[in-house]
């Protein structure tokens, strides 16, 4: 199934969260805001090329009267592409405070193979 | 709103000009909603919901990254005002920056709520980077069942 037939069969909102991306000394880090969820609201999936991340969080009571409403209800969906140079078996993650720190490790890219060529 | 008018075959076109003005002073009459824009706000701050119930109001505030010690809230005269900090995350020297949607740097946020709040029973709590503060009602401002005596 496709991923955006995958995100369409939830039936609460999808809200994508803030983030922010960083590459130092061979990681990718990666910081997304998702106030709200807790640490076992989140899941963190690898499939194929794509780092699919979602929070979960508790939906709004739907009788909540608003004099002020600024605040998006919805769960946190966000999906990333991996090239090869991602460690797919090396993938870190830790939740704070509503904020989710992902490092990726990437490998050092293959030396240059030289290719003898014989001569007849 | 409806006043409550005698019929009449005549039209007193008086009576008619009355009305118009109360329906226009009525228009003009506000309901009482909090303001929620103070003088000293910063221009980016965090987003914020507020509900209210029978018993109390609950100011929602999403603080992504914050620590307790990094928030200031205080009450005054009705006025709830959120202050605080966020950090910026640490980054090495080297580091490429690719992406951030982010903000930090100093916040604050006032709401002036109806003064029928009891400032000596708000609760504050601060979980998942959500901050929620709860401000009761005094007692005089619940909605009260009254009773109708049968006679």
């Amino acid at each position: 199934m496709s991923d955006r037939q995958t995100a369409m069969k939830e039936t609460r909102r999808q809200v994508r969260p803030l983030s922010s991306m960083a590459e130092e000394s061979g990681q990718i880090l990666l910081r997304l805001e998702m106030p709200g969820v807790a640490k076992d609201g989140i899941e963190l999936t690898v499939e194929g090329n794509e780092l699919r991340i979602r929070g979960r969080r508790a939906a709004v009571a739907p009788a909540t009267r608003y004099v002020l409403r600024e605040r998006m209800d919805g769960d946190f969906y966000e999906v990333y592409t991996l090239d090869e140079t991602v460690d797919r078996n090396r993938i870190e993650a830790a939740m704070d405070s509503g904020v989710l720190s992902v490092t990726l490790h990437l490998r050092e890219a293959e030396k240059p193979r030289k290719i003898q060529i014989t001569s007849r | 709103m409806a006043r409550l008018r005698w019929q009449s075959d005549v039209v007193d076109p008086l009576a008619e000009f009355d009305r118009l003005r109360e329906e226009i002073n009525d228009l003009f009459d506000l309901p009482r909603v909090p303001n929620v824009r103070g003088l000293f706000d910063r221009p980016v701050s965090p987003a914020i919901d507020v509900t209210e119930d029978g018993e109390q109001y609950a100011v929602i505030c999403d603080v992504p990254g914050l620590a307790r010690e990094d928030i200031e809230l205080s009450l005054a005269q009705g006025v709830l005002t959120i202050k605080g900090e966020k950090k910026a995350p640490k980054r090495a020297g080297g580091a490429r920056l690719y992406r951030e949607e982010t903000w930090q740097g100093k916040f604050q946020r006032t709401v002036a709520l109806p003064s029928d709040v009891d400032p000596t029973k708000v609760t504050a709590d601060l979980r998942d980077g959500v901050l929620t503060v709860a401000l009761p009602k005094r007692e005089e401002a619940k909605p009260k069942q009254i009773a109708i005596q049968a006679n």
